[in-house]
């Protein structure tokens, strides 16, 4: 009977008794989820929904998202795990899959390859974060000022996040050309050396901070954008009553700046970390891994194990290694993060 | 503690003129109140004195000495802001101790303990200085940002509205905190409020503020006994002033649409057309009152009734100590007194 009232539109019911109609309204208030949807869909639809109890409905909404999840998230990782303990190659699947226990984790921590590799992921994480989160947050404070013109200038700022890191890889490729690239041109205008002296790919020593250069140029504006969030949440009259307390600006900026957009600038570290980590298409258009695997990152590294020599229960184990890795160090991130947040 | 004097300050914003030839004196040890409705230029006046805010013209003197060139580090005033502006990252502790840990005032960490601890006692927040500023009530909230106001000696505090995001009850008691901590250590202080009872309860003296122009100053008795204009009467007293108009005829004043007429002062030279302010505990209701009137509507307020007489077309207010047993519709007679009556002109001034 509720069912029913629920699902009567204002057109079907015609009611001439104002009063009657109140008390109506008035009996039937608090509706359950599936009332209200059936209330609010097309008659025949509703008259299959009506039947339904609250928590069906909820199933009904959630379900395919559940679904879809669980198929294409879930698992695939508890199969890349199951494959982790086997000998399983993905190009010769008629052959017989041996459960080898866990040879497959010990060989990969054994393998200097995958040292190297991890080694070279730290080396571009850790830069790139540094030199982010330094260039981002001064540009934000810069940005802050409010001068005119300063919303031209942050959209002039935000142009490298917008294109595509493919397309990004593959200029700055042209632009490191040491003949005719613009990088080593400016590069020797402000400093004298023979621009053609040096190549900032084909170098051994020079490659790893290519891609660093080029991943800080595209994604500090993203950093800027968080930082800058955070710094027009500090309202301005806690600095005027700094100023008034005779803080100096040196002091305001520590005491005040910095711990209030600290949530932000690590929000944005933590983005950033993330993404760095499993850094591909960038790097392997720009530098392919090389020379030799100088810029091999550990994800190039996995795609080569998993997708050109087949090694597949290998680098699942690889894979599991680097998702626990990663997961971990965003747990712990995470909760200091909300620490800090909590102050 | 300093004397503040503002000398024709006028300050426009892009749209509005926010103040316009502003001049006042805040004595040495004063409690000076700044009273206006919201928009009047009072926040501007405050801003300006801290130097928070440039003026256009005029000068703020310290102490008759010109302090227009300084900035607000260099003023050494005390601003208590609206918005409580506690610095959110610190404990309670940190926030009072902050403007005591400036380097321009160089004092050593004991001292800045006792004075903190001092000030604490004062407002009754010693068992909140370990916390954080953010999990604190507003009450609290303005407590602490009134110490962090009192742990240094500034020339003067200048109080931006301090009470009015607190509750009625919380208000109250923190106004009496105020007044009896300023009258103890005999702080200059400048109060700026919209509230009239937070001005005429705490004052030595007001200076009422609309549109950006000081209307009239004096102290609290002065503004509500002789208000310079009809602004300045309606904007102090509850309940609101009685005001009508009325025309003269044979040294008698008509009140329009009523049958009350009011005699003409003898002393001053008065206009045809007058307004006449009424307080409302000047309408005695007595039995044998001269004028007549119906009882329109009563609100007990316990300590007292205000009473709505309808009078011809007029309706005028009037107080009952207590608890009245008049009831709506019945008839009343009341007299008024002659010697508080308020003439204005037709403009609003006083005549």
């Amino acid at each position: 009977m509720f069912v029913r009232a629920g699902v009567r539109t204002p057109t079907h019911n015609n009611c001439d008794n104002r009063a009657a109609c109140g008390v109506m309204t008035e009996v039937r208030t608090d509706p359950t989820i599936a009332e209200r949807v059936a209330a609010s869909t097309p008659e025949p639809l509703a008259r299959r929904v009506r039947g339904l109890s609250d928590r069906a409905i909820a199933w009904a909404f959630i379900g395919p998202t559940v679904g879809l999840l669980l198929a294409i998230n879930i698992f695939p990782l508890l199969w890349t795990v199951y494959l982790s303990f086997t000998n399983y190659r993905a190009n010769r699947p008629n052959e017989e899959i041996l459960w080898i226990g866990t040879r497959n984790y010990e060989r990969v921590l054994t393998d200097p390859d995958i040292w190297a590799a991890m080694q070279a992921t730290a080396h571009f994480v850790v830069w790139t974060i540094v030199l982010q989160t330094v260039l981002g947050f001064g540009l934000a404070w810069l940005i802050d000022r409010k001068f005119r013109g300063s919303a031209f200038w942050t959209t002039i700022i935000l142009i490298p996040m917008m294109l595509s890191s493919a397309v990004v890889g593959n200029f700055w490729k042209f632009l490191y050309q040491p003949q005719i690239g613009l990088f080593n041109y400016v590069v020797s205008f402000f400093t004298g050396i023979d621009p053609s002296s040096f190549d900032m790919i084909g170098s051994v020593t020079l490659a790893p901070w290519a891609i660093v250069i080029v991943d800080t140029w595209m994604w500090t504006p993203y950093v800027m954008l968080i930082c800058l969030a955070g710094l027009r949440s500090i309202p301005d009259y806690i600095y005027e009553a700094a100023e008034v307390d005779r803080a100096s600006p040196w002091r305001q900026f520590w005491s005040i700046t910095l711990p209030m957009a600290l949530p932000f600038i690590m929000l944005a570290v933590l983005f950033r970390g993330i993404e760095n980590f499993k850094m591909f298409d960038l790097v392997v258009q720009l530098t392919g891994g090389g020379p030799g695997s100088i810029t091999e990152l550990t994800s190039i590294n996995l795609k080569r194990e998993a997708f050109e020599k087949w090694r597949t229960g290998y680098s699942s184990a690889l894979a599991v290694i680097l998702f626990v890795a990663v997961f971990g160090l965003a747990n712990i991130y995470v909760k200091a993060l909300n620490r800090v947040k909590q102050r | 503690m300093s004397s503040v004097e503002l000398q024709h300050i006028s300050k426009r914003f892009p749209t509005v003129a926010a103040l316009s030839d502003v001049s006042f004196t805040v004595r040495d040890h004063e409690f000076f109140v700044l009273l206006g409705p919201t928009g009047a230029g009072k926040t501007t006046t405050l801003r300006i004195i801290a130097a928070l805010l440039k003026q256009d013209e005029g000068s703020v003197l310290f102490d008759g000495e010109a302090v227009d060139g300084l900035t607000p580090a260099d003023r050494d005033v005390a601003f208590v802001f609206q918005q409580y502006s506690l610095y959110p990252t610190m404990t309670v502790y940190d926030n009072l101790a902050f403007p005591l840990r400036s380097p321009m005032r160089k004092t050593p960490e004991p001292e800045i303990k006792e004075r903190v601890q001092h000030a604490a006692e004062i407002l009754r927040i010693t068992h909140l200085l370990d916390r954080k500023t953010a999990r604190l009530s507003g009450g609290e909230m303005q407590r602490v940002s009134i110490g962090r106001a009192i742990v240094r000696q500034p020339r003067i505090f200048l109080m931006d509205e301090p009470l009015s995001n607190l509750d009625a009850k919380l208000r109250e008691s923190l106004r009496v905190e105020l007044q009896h901590m300023q009258k103890t250590q005999g702080n200059t202080t400048l109060f700026v409020t919209h509230d009239q009872i937070e001005a005429l309860t705490m004052a030595d003296r007001i200076a009422v503020l609309d549109h950006g122009r000081i209307i009239q100053i004096g102290a609290p008795a002065d503004i509500y006994d002789r208000p310079a204009t009809t602004f300045v009467a309606t904007l102090v007293g509850t309940p609101r002033i009685n005001l009508f108009t009325a025309a003269r005829e044979n040294g008698t004043y008509f009140v329009a649409n009523s049958d009350l007429h009011l005699p003409m002062p003898g002393d001053r030279a008065m206009p045809q057309q007058v307004q006449v302010g009424l307080r409302p505990e000047d309408v005695k209701i007595t039995p044998g009152g001269r004028f007549t009137g119906v009882v329109a509507l009563t609100e007990p307020l316990g300590v007292e009734t205000i009473l709505h007489i309808r009078s011809g077309q007029q309706t005028l207010l009037s107080i009952l100590p207590g608890i009245t047993p008049l009831r709506r519709d019945d008839p009343v007679r009341f007299d008024i007194l002659h010697e508080r009556l308020h003439f204005f002109d037709v403009d609003g001034k006083r005549v």
